[in-house]
Parts: C-alpha cells; structure tokens; sequence
C-alpha cells in the first residue's frame, strides 16, 4: 500500500512537472540563450516596425521588415532548409492571420538561401487584452530560435469579443473558436458513458478479495455469468458496427475532405539588397577589448558609387551601434537596443567615389556585454558577422554590407 | 489417475467481512484510478505526445499508426492482473478511461485556461471503443493469445474510424494564402504556438507511402500486426510487475 501511495505522488509530481516544462518552453524567450555567433550569423534582422503597438481586441497589427541570411552560416548549425517565421507570445494572444515573405503568402515552413535577402511581413489580430512582450523570430530547424526585435504591445478590450470566422471552400462560414467543439464533445461522452456502464457493470458486485479466493477455489464459472457473456457478445458485435455506421455517416456529411498539408514553401530571395555590388566593403581584422567592451574592425571601403559615402551604423544580433555624427543614419525608434553614440570611426571624412580605403572602426557599449555577445571570445566558432550601413546623404541612399570576420581578444 | 480429494469451495462473505471487503475495493479502485490517470497519461504524453495534443498533427498516417500502438500498453499490462487473478474484464476500458480524464484535465487547465488555446483545437482522441473490444474479447475467449491477435487488431483498426466523427470535420479544405489548407492546418498558422513550429509535424513522411492515397488502411494494418506483438509484450509486463502477497495473508 505504501509502495501505491509513492508510485501515486511519484506519478502526479511528474505529470505536474510536465506541465509546468511544457508552459516554461512556452514562455521562454530566448534572446540571449543561443550562442552569440548564432545570433549574429544566422538572419540578420534590420528595418522592422509595428504598424501600431496599442490597439483593441479583434484589430489587426502587422510588423513588417527585413533580414539577410548570412553567408557566413556556422558551420555548426545546420543550413536552413527548414525555417518557420514565427511570432513570440505566451500562447495565442494574437492569432496569426497573413504572413507574407517577398510578397508572397506563405502558410507553411520555407527553406532560406544563405547570402540571400528577404522581406517579411506577419498580421496579426489581438485575442486577449494585456500588455505583452513580443517579437518576430525564426525557428530554426535543428538549431534554435533566432529572434528579431522585441516591442511591447498593449492590446485593450474585452477578451469574448474576440471573433474569427473563417470561410471554407464550400463558403459556409464557421467560427474557429469553437468549431467541432460540441461534436467532439458529445461523442467523448458518448463513449465515455457506454464504457462506464461497462465499469459499473462489473464495480456493482464484490470484487479483488472475494474474486481472488473464489477464483482459488476453482469457482471461476460462478465470476463470469451468462448474462455477462451475453451482454459481452452484444458489444463485441455492437461497438465494430456502431463505430463502422457512425464513421460511414461522417463520410458522407463531409464528402470533400483533404490530408493534412505539409508542403514546403519555396520563396526566392530578392535582388540583392546587401552586398549589393556598389559599396563593397570587407573585413580585414575584427579585435575585441574586453576591459573597454569595444570591437574594433579594420575595414577595407571600396566606394563605386557616384557619390561619397559615410559609415553610419552597425548592427549585429538587433544590437545598434550609431555614428553620432550621421544624423540621417538610423530610421528606427530608438530602443534600448541601441548604443546611439557606440560607432566611432578613425577617419571621419566621407568616402569618395572611387576611393578605396582601409580603415578602422569602433564600436563600443556595455551592450556588448548585457546582450551576452562578448562571449562569443569563449566560443567554438568566435567569428562575429552584423551589417554595416553607408550613407550617401547627397541622394539619400544606403548602402548595407555584411561584416564577417574571427574575432581576436584582447584580455586588458 | 488423480483423485480430486479435496474439493475448493468459497463461501461468500456476509456481514462485517463483506463489508471490510466492500471497503477494500474502493480503496483499490480509487488508488487505481488516481495511479492510471498519473501515469498512463505521462506515459502517453511523453510517446504520442503531440499527435495527441494538436488537430493538425492528427495525419492519416502516423497518427492512427502510434496512438494505438502506444495506447495499447497499459491497458494489455492492467488486463493481465484483473483478468489472471480476478476474472475482472475492464482492465482496458478502466486504463483508457482513466487516460481521457486526466487528457481532458490537462486540455483544459494546462493548454485552454494556462495557455488560452481554444479547446477544439487540443481535442483528444478517443481509443475507447477499441478498449470495450479489448476487454470483451479477453473475457469470452480468456486466452492470451486469441486477445492479442484479434483484440489488438481491433483496438488498432478501430482507431481511426472512432476518431473520424471528432476529427473529420477539421479536414474540410479552406482556400488560404493562395493555397489550400485544411480548417486543422489552420489552427496550427493562426493560434500561435512559439515552440512548435511547423516543420516539426511529422505529416506523411517516411516510407509507407508508396500506396499513396491507401495511407491511412496501410497504417491501420501495420499497427494492427504492432499491437498485437506490444499487447503480449505488456501483458507479460503487466504479470511480472502484479503481486498478489497481500491478498494471500487475508
Ligand atoms: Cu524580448
């Protein structure tokens, strides 16, 4: 009896335990939980926005943007071939109702082209009121989730206004949140109450101890009786040609069924909007100084364009880093994500057209470390990767050029 | 030639003793069922997992191939014990129904109320009428053998179509994002799920599709010839692990 009672506690505290790790797999975030050369060198998000951040039950919001896929993939993480643009929530808040990469519709998983560029857009519509922390993120298969930037929405209202009717191919409309709801419910209860009519049947008379001895005693055909065994026959009969009649009915209110769809979307990348062939810049040498928590990067600028360019920001794993000189540079709202003054440069001049030019940069914040990047120095893979963005201010262009490159530490 | 000396024989109890007996019955049936719900419904969770928590994991083809395969291993280990020392035949339909009860418990605490999914969309599946079968066949054939040929068979062929009445609804097409998707796959893009992305479903892949469109018959059979070998592998675990010692000293 003890040994029941330790198996019961043991069994419920592990059924308790599973489900608090199903609700914490839910409301994890994991900013910071991927290694940083994961963060840095898988997609590179830039330009995202919310269209709005305070809304109503039942409105719609959309965060659009952009990322590049990195050439400079790890090594160790697997290519990705099967990715799926979600969206961080503890659980449905929003129901998710377009998604769109380069403009196209997508509904399943898509494979993405290492080196290529993409836009994405994702609507969304408020489900329940509250104040919550969300961002864009990618799954990555085999690998992790790599998150885009985080806001936080406010969403007001009253949660049972909350509607989602959806119309299927037939044109009838149903209503998501409860469609099959009743069905399903009235055929659990339905089978629920012939097996405890089962149970009962036999729970009604003496049982573990009498049975046992008489079953001893060799009485076994006083435990089972006639009318057991009849009523036995009847549902071996009857439960088959119930199930058979009821599932034949099911087929013929829903003729037109389909299987499940799990296909892959195949998206293109658009035309390059990185290393786009007008600016080219490449990394000679990356050096992190811990004590400063400053990388400093030699670069060597290639300016083809007609006009002179200014190096105004760079960004690595959503962390900003600006030129405070470049007023024009950064469009984005200023989060806490961002090191406004954290980009300095050795030669502030602009760039000529045609001029090539090696020099370093730097960029400094505490960001390096509050957003764990640093410790990319400690990893296996140590090379950084982020995005540089040149201005030419006379036409208003920019320029965004992928930066890649080992990095070496520098301990004091 | 063997002569029958003593002849058995069980007078039933009366009074105080039936009573005590009466007694011990509820104690084991409650014990039992609070056991049953805890860990047929771990077990279930950690195997069939999220076949059995989303509509739109609920394929033709590896659902109704693992569900009874995993379904079928409490219920063959707790019919081995009620059955050999009691003649009790409700061993499956106690399991499985102990199983729906704690499935709907957590649908609706754990995944409706804590994490505001709507509760059509984590709708369990039933195995209990495979269950009553199970146990019937058990009861009029009391052989092992028999039980698991054509009771395992049973449980496993009559999955799906017990399940088609809940399910088959969800597989109606919606013209989605310039495709087609079913009423389940949409679910699944629009009550978003951080952990669960869409590629990890296991939607028809592997290698029983060569028959194409026979994919669900195929899996049925397939797991209907599985069942009856995991059948007689939990029917033994289900013996090894009974004890009857302490009915022995009453
Ligand atoms: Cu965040």
């Amino acid at each position: 009896m003890k040994t029941l009672l330790i198996k019961c506690a043991v069994s419920l505290g592990l059924m308790l335990s599973l489900y608090a790790l199903n609700v914490q797999t839910v409301m994890a975030h994991g900013e910071k939980a991927l290694e940083p050369f994961i963060r840095m060198r898988t997609i590179q998000w830039y330009d995202v926005k919310w269209d709005k951040q305070q809304f109503n039950v039942n409105d719609e919001v959309s965060v659009s943007g952009k990322f590049h896929v990195a050439e400079d993939w790890p090594i160790s993480v697997p290519k990705p071939e099967a990715t799926f643009l979600n969206i961080s929530t503890p659980g449905p808040v929003l129901i998710r109702t377009e998604r769109y990469l380069n403009g196209k519709p997508f509904m399943n998983s898509v494979a993405l082209q290492p080196g290529g560029d993409y836009d994405f857009k994702i609507v969304l519509k408020g489900r329940l009121p509250g104040r919550y922390h969300i961002h864009p993120f990618f799954n990555l298969k085999d690998a992790g989730q790599v998150m885009g930037p985080g806001v936080w929405l406010e969403i007001a209202g009253t949660a049972a206004d909350f509607s989602n009717e959806i119309k299927t191919i037939n044109g009838e409309l149903i209503d998501m949140e409860s469609y099959g709801l009743s069905n399903g419910i009235f055929w659990h209860l339905f089978w629920g109450a012939l097996a405890t009519a089962w149970l009962l049947w036999w729970l009604r008379r003496p049982l573990f101890i009498p049975r046992y001895k008489m079953l001893q005693a060799g009485l076994e055909d006083e435990l089972v009786t006639s009318n057991d065994r009849l009523i036995a026959k009847v549902m071996l009969v009857g439960v088959p040609v119930l199930v058979l009649a009821v599932n034949a009915m099911t087929i013929g209110d829903y003729p037109n069924t389909i299987p499940l769809q799990a296909s892959l979307d195949r998206i293109l990348p658009l035309p390059a909007q990185v290393n786009a062939g007008v600016v080219d810049v490449e990394t000679l040498k990356a050096e992190y100084r811990i004590p400063e928590r400053m990388m400093t990067f030699t670069l060597k600028i290639n300016n083809r364009s007609e006009n002179p360019v200014q190096i105004g920001e760079f960004m690595s794993a959503n962390v900003h880093f600006l030129n405070k000189d470049l007023q024009a540079s950064y469009q984005g709202d200023a989060g806490t994500m961002t090191a406004p003054e954290g980009l300095s440069l050795e030669n502030p001049a602009p760039i000529q057209p045609g001029e090539q030019r090696t020099m370093t940069i730097t960029s400094s914040d505490a960001l390096w470390e509050s957003e764990k990047l640093d410790g990319l120095i400690r990893d296996a893979d140590s090379r950084i990767g982020g995005l540089l963005f040149l201005y030419d201010t006379v036409v208003g262009e920019r320029y965004i050029s992928s930066i890649s490159a080992a990095v070496i530490p520098k301990f004091n | 030639m063997s002569v029958n000396i003593s002849k058995p024989s069980f007078q039933p109890y009366t009074g105080e003793k039936a009573r005590i007996s009466r007694a011990f019955d509820y104690l084991i049936l409650v014990l039992a069922l609070f056991l049953f719900i805890g860990s047929f419904h771990l077990h279930f969770a950690l195997t069939v997992g999220d076949w059995d928590f989303w509509v739109d994991w609920k394929d033709r083809q590896w659902w109704p191939l693992v569900t009874p395969l995993m379904g079928i291993t409490f219920p063959a280990a707790v019919q081995a014990v009620l059955w050999e020392k009691f003649r009790l035949p409700f061993g499956a339909t106690l399991c499985v129904t102990a199983l729906l009860i704690g499935t709907w418990v957590a649908r609706i605490f754990a995944y409706h109320l804590w994490n505001y999914f709507p509760i059509n969309m984590v709708l369990p599946a039933t195995m209990l009428p495979g269950a009553l079968v199970l146990d019937v066949i058990l009861m009029l054939s009391n052989s092992l053998t028999v039980t698991a040929i054509f009771g395992g068979a049973a449980f496993a062929l009559l999955f799906y179509p017990s399940n088609w009445p809940i399910f088959g609804m969800f597989h109606v097409p919606v013209e989605y994002g310039n495709g087609q998707l079913t009423v389940a796959d949409l679910f699944g893009f629009e009550y978003i799920r951080t952990g669960m992305p869409e590629y990890l479903r296991i939607i028809e892949r592997g290698t029983l599709r060569t028959y194409g469109q026979y994919a669900t018959p195929l899996s049925a059979f397939c797991s209907a010839l599985l069942c009856s070998l995991m059948y007689t592998l939990w029917w033994y675990i289900g013996k090894w692990f009974a004890t009857v010692r302490y009915l022995n000293k009453i």
